[in-house]
């Protein structure tokens, strides 16, 4: 029984690996090509393991010996990411606590539009979102990235949330509040400790979203140290068709590790957390 | 426990909140200072899309920029590198809120739409200097910035296509260089072999005005009538008629590609050996031996003739001023980048003066890449200044992607392409 | 009296306390999300040109009856139809299938976990790009294929239906990582005496995963559904930059042609009208998906 199991779990090991390796070829790809000069990727045929002679860290050196302000850029990146994220992540978990326990008329319809204005593309909002900004005083700054950022993931995050707080058994809630407890209190002394798995799971989903978005980005921040790690790739790409394309994937795969560092790190909270949160549905 | 916990929410995100603040753009750090110093330096935006990493930049942000505030101490420009199509969206989306820069340079292309967006200040009307700066500019990239008889900007630089060739396959095919549209097809079917590698004759990287204008106008055919506001009869001429059947069926016999998605790109195929003719502006120097340094076999020659002779698309930019700009100093920043040193300095780094004096500066006569071109632009056109011309850009390439790619009939084609035209023109 | 006065005085003060916590994020959301979609919105009754301060005129529907009768856009809905046809399935099923086998593994979960997941993580950018290279007429694969097989290359981002098929692949292969984490989930949350029980009747692994693991993780199945349609309709860039709906906008997704219309052409009434046409359109195979959901 025993050996049937292991030999079953040695296939399965295998098919994973084979579909692992379709997962990775363009990270393959890439990392090849930024190790290489910016020419080579127009050559015929193309090849992604070149001799060792030709590999290079040209690309690397350039980047980060040309702009010190590389670090500013991954500053501003971090500090757009985290305020965001801890935005969404108290605003959504004190939304989804009342959704989940409180009757009031119109709630359902309330969700439901929370969640219906995710069809809109973003992409369409921009305008009238720059008209409100202009109005704030925030176009040019961080802060204008933010509350935009915020609002968008915003649903998704709710939605998640209050899944998982609709598991949490109400009896929880009804003893605190026989001992006489308040709604604040029952929210930050035990729904909330109990929602970190949660929390943490959608937490790390924003941060990665606010990471890599570019057309709001572009749009606000027009000054150079305000600059995301986005916004400064895109600087590379040329037009005409001219590209320097080593330069793309060296700052590319630059900007991929920290964000794979924090997966790698909180990715057991994301397991746990997404549990019983999407079960419910 | 509750307050507790508050509180350190609170400050953890009122700290996180100061740190967004504190890095505030520079505009506000010397607003500061001139309200300590008791100066008047006024500091204005300049939105430009010389990529971040090319020469022109280089230039602008390290020698032009720096040398313009020291004769201008109490005038500071803060440069702003965009991706060309993100810098048109982004000005339209600033429009709205009439929230643009003080300077833009904008691709001659979109005057006239920013123009009916009511984006760009009237430089005529605006200044008094405005005649005789104009007069030191090239009478045709001046007028890529008139609209209805006002100028709303300095040309800043010029560009026009030319016919880049491949010596070598030139060689090898006994051709020579075509100086007529019908020399031009003929070397175009010569050129390209079907060997281990197939070679195209001439390869063009898309079928829009930018593409197909240079041939209708030197066929003879017209795009509108004279004031732009009728397609029928022009569009659908049988000159053009003509013309879209011959690149069609060079397409067919497949001594044309370069357009399609999939296809090889400009530069990298005509490096190759893979296109032997493409037509483009002088950026392909710059890419050529930026991406392709050891590719020498190429030369270039100015449009073949057709019958109303050597017509190309004149592109160009141009440097404007925004309605809610800082008139004074943005008109001192504008004039500088239109002036002699200014205008040498880039034209040094790749692009082309239309600063009179400059051209007949000798830093710039010498430059070998320029001769072709600056022979072109004396007769090149610009492209219809309307603003609608997006949408009629695309009812073209369409038509033309019909007709070449598809193998539909010419004539009916473009006589439905004029009919859409002229509603949009409507 | 008095105790009813504290009473009262206690449930004032507990809808306050709730508002506290309601209030932010409903007045965040309505700012900087609710506001500019009704505002977007009514931008579709008028004939807005971007940029313009002048006044634009009110047209009533005539954004909308463009919308629906333009063979563009109809196209744009068909593809990004048949793309989300083939992606949101593919992501399912396959991430299922995924997670069901990492979770069978004693050992190298993690790495498998992290291995997946690095497409979702890859900016839209990259991907398309390194796709492209990939897929062009003389990219890597038609490299492989010709010279293994010595046939005709074949252009895959020229035509329809095989941009389709590209895209296609591109997108599950994008979204994979993604509904595997979700599933790996909601697969940990079944409880383990289901499974003992089956196994006391004499069941084997495949009825369990049919009669047990299924029925189960429905909730979350549906959920992944709904998010990963609305994904698939909010496909943007590796659309427009690997064919930007050539040739002759035969590939056009709905986000390239509204993208277009508003930026290009400066028809931003037209573009709003579009994006609230297609909303409406995901609602109802939204509403679909949740009755069908609910009946089996």
């Amino acid at each position: 029984m025993r050996k049937r199991k292991s030999i079953v779990e040695f296939i399965l090991f295998i098919i994973l690996l084979t579909g692992a390796m379709f997962m990775m070829i363009p990270m393959v790809y890439l990392i090849s090509y930024s190790l290489r000069p910016n020419s080579d990727i127009y050559q015929y045929p193309p090849t992604l393991f070149p001799g060792y002679y030709k590999l290079t860290f040209e690309n690397y050196e350039y980047i980060l010996s040309k702009s010190v302000n590389i670090f500013i850029y991954f500053k501003n990146s971090l500090i757009v990411g985290l305020v965001s994220m801890v935005l969404v992540a108290l605003m959504s978990s004190a939304l989804a606590f009342v959704l989940s326990r409180y009757k009031f008329k119109g709630k359902e319809i309330f969700f439901l539009i929370i969640i219906a204005t995710m069809i809109i593309p973003g992409l369409e909002l921009i305008i009238p979102q720059y008209q409100i900004a202009v109005r704030l005083k925030i176009i040019n700054r961080l802060s204008g990235l933010i509350p935009v950022y915020a609002a968008w993931m915003l649903p998704f995050s709710t939605f998640m949330i209050r899944g998982f707080v609709d598991n949490i058994p109400r009896e929880m809630d009804e003893a605190a509040y026989v001992d006489g407890a308040s709604p604040l209190k029952v929210y930050f002394g035990i729904i909330l400790p109990l929602m970190k798995p949660a929390i943490a799971a959608v937490s790390i989903f924003n941060f990665l979203t606010c990471w890599e978005e570019y057309g709001w980005a572009q749009t606000v921040i027009s000054s150079e140290k305000l600059r995301t790690i986005p916004i400064y790739i895109a600087g590379f790409f040329g037009r005409n068709n001219f590209t320097q394309y080593g330069y793309v994937f060296a700052i590319s795969f630059l900007s991929l590790v920290p964000i794979i560092t924090i997966f790698i790190t909180f990715q057991k909270y994301f397991i746990t957390g997404l549990m019983t949160g999407s079960v419910k549905g | 426990m509750k307050n507790r916990k508050l509180l350190g929410i609170f400050l953890t995100l009122a700290i996180m909140i100061g740190l967004t603040s504190c890095t505030s753009p520079k505009q506000a750090e010397t607003k500061n200072k001139q309200i300590e110093k008791n100066e008047t330096v006024t500091n204005i935006v300049f939105w430009h899309h010389y990529n971040e990493q090319s020469n022109e930049n280089k230039v602008l942000m390290e020698i032009l920029i720096p040398e313009f505030e020291k004769q201008n101490p109490d005038v500071k420009v803060e440069a702003v590198s965009h991706d060309w199509a993100d810098l048109h969206n982004k000005a339209l989306v600033a429009a709205t809120a009439s929230n643009l820069p003080d300077v833009i340079r904008v691709d001659s292309a979109w005057i006239p739409e920013f123009v009916d967006a009511d984006m760009l200040m009237a430089l005529d009307e605006e200044f008094e200097e405005f005649n005789s700066v104009k007069e030191g500019i090239l009478t045709g990239p001046m007028d890529t910035a008139n609209v209805k008889g006002h100028y709303y900007g300095l040309g800043l630089n010029t560009n026009t296509k030319i016919l880049f060739y491949n010596t070598k396959l030139m060689g090898e095919n006994d051709v020579e260089v075509p100086k007529t549209l019908d020399e031009f097809f003929e070397a175009a079917r010569n050129l390209s072999s079907e060997a281990a590698q197939k070679i195209w004759g001439y390869g063009e990287p898309a079928l829009s005005g930018w593409n197909m204008l240079p041939f209708i106008w030197s066929n003879g055919g017209e795009l509108l009538n004279e004031d732009n506001s009728k397609a029928e009869g022009y569009l659908n001429s049988e000159a053009n008629v003509e013309l879209l059947s011959k690149f069609a069926q060079l397409y067919k016999d497949g001594f044309l590609s370069g357009f399609n998605s999939g296809d090889i790109p400009m530069t990298d195929g005509f490096a190759q050996g893979r296109y032997a003719m493409i037509i483009d502006g002088p950026w392909k120097y710059a890419e050529l031996q930026g991406g392709h340094a050891d590719f020498t076999d190429y030369d270039a020659t100015t449009m073949p003739a057709g019958k109303n002779g050597s017509i190309q698309v004149l592109g160009g930019e141009d440097i404007s001023i925004s309605r809610n700009a800082n008139k004074e100093a943005a008109w001192k920043f504008v004039k500088f980048m239109t002036n002699e040193f200014a205008q040498v300095e880039m034209g040094k780094a790749g692009q082309i003066p239309v600063n009179k004096k400059a051209l007949e500066n000798a830093e710039i006569t010498s430059i070998k890449n320029y001769k072709v071109f600056l022979e072109a632009i004396k007769t090149s056109r610009a492209r219809p200044a309307i603003p609608q011309w997006s949408e009629l850009d695309q009812i073209l390439t369409d038509a033309v992607t019909n007709v070449v790619l598809k193998g539909a009939d010419a004539k009916e084609t473009l006589d439905e392409a004029a009919r859409k035209m002229d509603e949009v023109l409507r | 009296m008095l105790k009813k006065i504290a009473k009262k005085r206690k449930i004032k003060k507990e809808y306050w306390q709730v508002t506290l916590l309601f209030l932010p994020g409903v007045i965040f959301f309505s700012l900087f999300t609710l506001y500019p979609i009704v505002k977007l919105f009514i931008m579709s009754f008028y004939e807005y040109k971007i940029g313009a301060l002048k006044e634009s005129t009110f047209v009533g529907l005539h954004n909308y009856i463009q919308v629906i009768s333009d063979e563009i856009s109809q196209a744009a809905v068909v593809n990004t139809l048949i793309y989300a046809l083939i992606t949101v399935p593919g992501q399912i099923v396959l991430g299922l299938l995924i997670a069901v086998f990492i979770n069978k593994l004693s050992k190298a979960k993690v790495f498998f976990r992290v291995l997946y997941y690095f497409p979702v993580i890859t900016s839209w950018v990259i991907v398309s790009v390194l796709f492209r290279y990939i897929f062009q007429n003389e990219g890597y694969l038609n490299y492989l294929i010709f010279s293994m097989l010595e046939v005709e290359p074949v252009h895959w981002l020229e035509t329809r239906m095989s941009s389709l098929a590209v895209l296609s692949i591109i997108g599950i292969w994008k979204g994979i990582g993604w509904s595997m984490t979700v599933f790996i989930a909601a697969l940990t949350a079944v409880p383990l005496e289901l499974y003992e029980v089956a196994e006391v009747d004499g069941s084997n692994s495949i009825k369990n995963f049919f009669y047990i693991t299924l029925p189960s993780i429905r909730n979350t199945i549906l959920f992944t559904f709904v998010m990963l349609t609305i994904g698939a309709f909010n496909t943007f860039t590796p659309v427009k930059l690997m064919t930007d709906g050539k040739p002759l906008h035969q590939t056009e997704f709905v986000l390239t042609w509204m993208y277009k219309n508003a930026f290009e052409f400066r028809n931003m009434g037209y573009s709003a009208a579009l994006s609230f046409t297609v909303g409406l359109l995901i609602s109802i195979i939204a509403i679909i998906q949740f009755n069908y959901f609910k009946k089996a």
